[in-house]
């Protein structure tokens, strides 16, 4: 093996802070120092600092020694030529085509785990967690809505009921249907419904007076309970923690409100999959009952004349056009 | 101080000696970037290895006086913090979603361990890093880890803010004077009073600032919605909220470069002193020029914007030796385990400077 000429370095004992000008050679896999120090170790023992363009390199020796090269081309080329190669990681950085490569591969990878990966792998969390996990999240939740934002409903009790029985004799698509609690509030948030994660559907009068028939109702009631069924809620949170958590890392060092954006984007569109789930339950909850679907678009085109929100993607639900189309399609 | 210079051979000349950076953006981007791709295929378990090599780019990149510093941390130390900083996190986030007395239980939980992870992290961070082969290290002890990381910052919060200077003084202090390089200590003499003249200067111009900013911006907003006949009044509150950020993200370099020269200042090791000189215009234009490109980019500047920001902030200071550097004396060395250190590292306290 042909031996690279010696080289300049400045050599630190680990002791005290002074500074020894040696020459560094390697002979025969042996790293030599002669100067104003004298020392010779087998180079495959040492510790060598990566190869960099603007870093300094250096070796260390097991008793915290270490030496610097002042010339850090000339110091490369003495370690490739005594055969001191580079990691595989440390060829990939110090290359561009390999750096785009892993920004190409970054880019796929996280989309594929947003995408397909994050989705899959919270659907299995959420359906090995207890029932009661889920439960303990919306513990004091309905209280503190009737506190703030409801009030007792005005709806008859005859329609109460008829509404409670209606929902219960019909009989869900798939087996293992969640427990759930079914409450009627009058509300200052307008017509609306949903689930809450203890387990408690919430519509609110409002949104009953605009649909006459129980039909109508069973429609909006089956679409709540598909969330239930679903976990949408544990999925979500666990969806959401693992999309912040990311965008915190990625922005988090240049600024945490700008972080919560990408954020809150991201989980806008796992928000719309679940509402795209729910609806593809309650159709099917429909049809299983014998019930015309012909309900629930009716509650659609009512949606549809209560949104004012423009775009697709700021949104947290579908467009109703989309709903509606997804529901005639899916019609056998 | 007189004992303390005299145990050092004085030599005739003080030099002026800058730090300097040399690691780019353009190198630090491909070993960012090939990491990140690594810590994302490994679940994050990489992501020690990564944080240890961009450490050792960073800290083989500063140069003071010919030589440079060198990071040691041990990677698997990292992870072990890692997850034990998930674990009390997550579940200080899982308490309080499941019953708000559980979270606050969680909460003087962490408000116990705290303080010795803090402790524990600044002795990792200094134990592990190295210049001309001399570790630094933190000494302090529990009691005084509990008395400023956890009762003084009590304090602040009963005073309503009121001692907060005071606190941060007597952190630093705690910070400065514990810190060592080999046997050498380092001392730290900015009194309180300065402490509270530069909250004082900070607060006034924040607030005439604001004032100031959002004024222009309603006006702005004004003039603008009326130009575009699209009512002035919807837009001018729209105005004065993005102009009012932008003054929150431009007064917040303001605090960071007046603190960071003050305290380092009034920082000495033995006989040689530091100066610092950060200027709040420079700062706030490398951190909105960089807010602006990690935007542009969807994150891809990061590398760069954080080489951008540290070169400046560490070419600003400049040690003022007192003669040689070759006369420091190795101290008795401990390992430190990174239990505090990972902590530290996924919250962000700003143990650094």
């Amino acid at each position: 093996m042909m031996d690279a000429p010696a080289v300049a370095a400045r050599y630190f004992d680990g002791k005290t802070s002074r500074a020894h000008r040696v020459e560094v050679r390697v002979q025969d896999g042996v790293l030599h120092l002669s100067g104003e120090q004298e020392r010779a170790c087998p180079l495959a023992g040492l510790r060598v600092s990566e190869r960099s363009v603007h870093a300094v390199r250096k070796i260390t020796f097991d008793d915290g020694a270490y030496l610097e090269a002042e010339d850090r081309a000339a110091f490369d080329r003495l370690l490739l030529a005594s055969g001191h190669g580079d990691s595989w990681v440390v060829r990939m950085q110090q290359s561009w085509r390999g750096a785009l490569l892993a920004v190409g591969a970054t880019v796929a990878l996280l989309a594929a785990i947003y995408l397909y990966g994050l989705p899959a792998a919270s659907a299995v969390v959420a359906r090995h967690l207890p029932v009661q996990a889920e439960r303990m999240l919306g513990v004091g939740m309905l209280e503190m809505l009737d506190r703030h934002l409801f009030a007792k409903s005005a709806m008859p009790a005859a329609r109460q009921a008829a509404l409670r029985s209606a929902f219960a004799q019909l009989r869900p698509p798939e087996p293992d249907a969640p427990a759930y609690r079914l409450h009627f509030r009058k509300s200052s948030i307008g017509p609306n419904a949903f689930a809450l994660p203890s387990g408690d559907i919430v519509m609110t009068d409002e949104l009953a007076e605009l649909l006459p028939e129980d039909g109508q109702v069973m429609a909006v009631l089956a679409h709540e309970l598909g969330h239930l069924h679903e976990r949408h809620l544990t999925r979500r949170v666990l969806q959401g923690s693992a999309v912040a958590a990311v965008t915190a890392l990625v922005f988090g060092d240049v600024s945490n409100i700008i972080a919560g954006v990408p954020a809150l984007l991201l989980d806008l569109r796992y928000s719309r999959e679940a509402e795209r789930d729910a609806d593809d339950y309650a159709a099917a909850m429909l049809r299983h009952n014998g019930l015309p679907l012909a309900y629930m678009e009716h509650v659609f085109e009512v949606l549809e004349k209560l949104d004012k929100s423009p775009s697709g993607y700021l949104s947290s639900h579908p467009i109703t056009s989309e709903r509606l189309a997804r529901l005639r399609n899916a019609r056998p | 101080m007189e004992n303390t210079q005299a145990a050092w051979p004085q030599e005739a000349q003080s030099r002026e000696l800058k730090l300097e950076f040399s690691a780019t953006g353009s190198e630090y981007f491909r070993i960012w970037i090939v990491n990140l791709l690594l810590s994302i295929i490994t679940l994050g378990i990489y992501s020690a290895w990564a944080k240890v090599r961009s450490n050792q780019y960073f800290y083989s990149s500063t140069r003071l006086d010919g030589s440079s510093f060198e990071y040691h941390g041990n990677p698997k130390a990292i992870l072990k913090g890692r997850i034990l900083a998930l674990v009390l996190i997550g579940g200080y986030n899982l308490a309080f979603k499941i019953s708000p007395l559980l979270g606050l239980a969680m909460m003087v939980l962490l408000a116990v361990v705290m303080p010795v992870l803090v402790w524990r992290s600044m002795q990792f961070k200094l134990y592990n890093t190295s210049y001309r082969g001399i570790r630094f290290g933190f000494d302090g002890d529990k009691g005084a880890a509990y008395m400023h990381y956890l009762w003084l910052p009590l304090l602040a919060g009963v005073t309503f803010g009121l001692a907060l200077p005071f606190v941060h003084q007597r952190v630093k202090r705690f910070q400065h004077s514990e810190s060592r390089f080999g046997s050498s200590k380092f001392s730290f003499d900015a009194t309180p009073g300065s402490f509270y003249r530069q909250y004082l200067v900070f607060f006034g111009i924040a607030l005439v600032g604001a004032i100031v900013v959002s004024t222009a911006g309603t006006a702005l907003g004004y003039a603008v919605g009326n130009a575009i006949a699209f009512g002035g009044a919807q837009l001018a509150p729209f105005f004065a909220l993005i102009f009012g950020y932008l003054w929150f993200f431009s007064i917040w370099p303001l605090f960071q470069s007046r603190l960071q020269n003050l305290i380092w200042n009034h920082t000495q090791l033995g006989p040689h002193g530091f100066r610092s000189e950060l200027k709040w215009g420079r700062l706030t234009f490398i951190y909105l020029t960089n807010l602006l490109g990690v935007i542009l980019t969807l994150g891809l500047f990061t590398p760069f914007a954080k080489v951008r920001a540290l070169k400046y902030r560490l070419e600003s200071a400049t040690m003022l030796a007192a003669g040689g550097l070759d006369d420091f004396v190795a101290g008795v060395q401990r390992d430190v385990d990174a239990a505090g250190e990972g902590v530290a590292d996924l919250i962000d306290l700003d143990l650094s400077l």
